[in-house]
């Protein structure tokens, strides 16, 4: 019986029959319904994503007019810190938007955390100054809310991961209020810090990785931001593929934040006044390729039919059905984006 | 009142987090005469693994998950309590160490996993986030532990459940403890490799794999 090559989750080869590959299709789509209560893809859309796992070329691509931007986040520091280069970050801003192809990307500390950036901005905003002096693609500057900092001995607030275990759900409740409200105000200085030179938006990352009041004070910063400067954009990209509810019961806008999927999270950010969605669904190591995509692009489309304003879909390590390795193999980021480009019809990766 | 019935009420108490069903449960199991193993296998622990299932798909949050664990920890009290009296429970179900290891701060997952072992009735020592290799064998030495978790959000810090392995071998301690591993980028050929009694994919895993080696040692009473 034929074998296709394709690999796992977290990104070792392996040889799949196209029994095996249907039941995994069929498995990552009825995952996706299960938790967000979507749609399903339709039999034409299954039949083109098994053509696509299965393509004999190693990598695949769109046809020209389905071509869609190529964000990268956080690039500025990639070629120095990652690949050991001495290379000053707004040299590295330009080799991506002129040799490697991005059509827009942000800056950030390394740390990329708010609190951290805080007691630096007017440094990075000089930085962030001569970058855009170089480059003429939209740059962004970014960094992640992380409420995780702001806990004790980090921080000033409580920490809630160690109140929830002793059972002190009122005082851990309590905790991530305040919290938010620390973060809030560090986005929103960092944002002010960076209009001042120039930048043309602010990327707010990984939302939601603390859990509901993480994505509670990135909404609220947005709001902030987009209220003072309405002609800098707003990117907010999330954290996973639904909100993880540390608190639970917090809402913005009267909807409550915990549990909700990429199509109930981009109307929020929508309502937050965002202009990029980054929508994330978290790759299981242990699930095939195909298990990965088929429950990516079942979540994602769904997004798709209710978004109105852009969506860049996060496909990096770990996310987006990429693997969870160190290095992406070629055969299935190619894949993944014209999966999402053709069955989901993505505004950008 | 039926004893489906019963065993049904306890395990809508845990779904619900209603500790006063749960207690009207036991009371009601208590005078029936049905056995409680049944109800905490079929009951109580149960319930506690369908709020596993609807917290991996978001539709229960870590604040409930947690509440709900403290009506379950009560009803176990109580269970172990009336099983020493009757002479049912004799035998310690085991003991486990856990933590997540060095260099990682994420605990969330670990915190999870180790509240849904405790209430299943095995005793649970939480090392906390950052935890050297070492500490893991030398705590497991200490509290008498019967099975050591690790937990490795990283890429990059996932080796350090390989030094695990690797000083267990070294004191000649493996074997001595059953190891398991998760975290996200964890998996079965991981724990493989290194040389893992098992990986588990989330806090329902880690329960049933705890489960069965309970079994496996003859000691799968009141789980």
């Amino acid at each position: 019986m034929k074998k296709y090559f394709t690999r796992m989750g977290d990104g070792s080869a392996v040889y799949m029959t196209e029994e095996e590959i249907r039941k995994d299709i069929e498995a990552g789509i009825a995952n996706a319904v299960r938790g967000a209560k979507v749609d399903p893809l339709t039999d034409d859309e299954i039949e083109h994503l098994y053509n696509i796992i299965t393509a004999p070329d190693s990598v695949v691509s769109v046809e020209n007019h389905r071509r869609v931007v190529q964000t990268s986040d956080s690039s500025s520091n990639k070629l120095g810190r990652h690949s050991g280069i001495a290379i000053d970050q707004p040299t590295q801003t330009v080799i991506y938007e002129r040799c490697l192809g991005c059509d827009s990307m942000d800056m950030g500390l390394n740390d990329y955390n708010f609190k951290a950036v805080k007691s630096c901005a007017e440094n990075e905003a000089v930085i962030v100054k001569n970058a855009l002096t170089y480059s003429a693609m939209p740059l962004l500057y970014g960094g992640m809310p992380n409420l995780g900092f702001y806990t004790k001995p980090d921080g000033p607030v409580d920490n809630w991961a160690e109140l929830l275990p002793a059972g002190k759900l009122d005082e851990a409740r309590a905790a991530q209020e305040e919290a938010v409200e620390y973060a809030v105000h560090d986005m929103v200085f960092v944002a002010d810090t960076m209009y001042k030179v120039g930048v043309d938006g602010i990327n707010l990352d990984t939302c939601g990785a603390s859990g509901d009041a993480d994505w509670l004070a990135a909404l609220k910063a947005c709001e902030i931001i987009r209220n003072k400067y309405p002609d800098m954009g707003v990117e907010m990209g999330m954290a996973g593929e639904f909100v993880l509810g540390m608190h639970g019961k917090l809402e913005y806008d009267g909807v409550r934040l915990a549990g909700l999927y990429p199509h109930q999270q981009v109307k929020l950010a929508e309502k937050a006044g965002a202009t990029i969605f980054g929508a994330v669904v978290n790759t299981n190591s242990n699930m095939s390729f195909a298990w990965n995509l088929a429950r990516t692009c079942t979540f994602i489309k769904a997004c798709m039919e209710v978004a109105e304003i852009p969506v860049h879909v996060n496909v990096g390590m770990g996310v987006g059905a990429i693997p969870m390795s160190e290095y992406m193999p070629a055969d299935v980021v190619s894949r993944t984006d014209k999966a999402l480009i053709e069955i989901c019809n993505i505004d950008g990766l | 009142m039926s004893k489906e019935a019963i065993i049904q009420a306890a395990y809508d108490s845990i779904i619900e987090c209603d500790e006063e069903k749960a207690m009207k449960a036991l009371d009601d199991a208590k005078e029936q005469g049905i056995s409680f193993v049944e109800l905490l296998s079929e009951g109580f622990s149960a319930g506690i693994r369908e709020l596993g299932e609807r917290f991996a798909f978001g539709e229960v949050f870590l604040p409930e998950l947690m509440a709900c664990t403290e009506v379950m920890q009560k009803a176990v009290a109580i269970i172990e309590e009336e099983m020493e009296k009757s002479g049912q429970q004799t035998k310690k179900k085991g003991v486990m160490v856990i933590g997540t290891v060095e260099g990682d701060i994420h605990d969330i997952g670990k915190g999870i996993v180790a509240s849904m072992v405790k209430t299943n009735g095995i005793e649970v020592h939480d090392l906390g986030r950052e935890v050297p290799a070492r500490v893991f064998v030398e705590k497991a030495e200490e509290y008498g532990a019967d099975f050591i978790g690790s937990s490795a959000l990283l890429t990059t810090t996932m080796t350090v459940q390989k030094e695990i392995e690797e000083i267990l071998k070294k004191e000649g301690l493996k074997g001595k403890y059953k190891t398991m591993v998760g975290g996200a980028p964890v998996t079965q050929r991981w724990a493989d490799k290194i040389g893992a009694d098992a990986f588990c994919e989330d806090a329902t895993e880690a329960v049933k794999t705890i489960q069965k080696w309970l079994k496996e040692m003859g000691r799968e009473e009141g789980m």
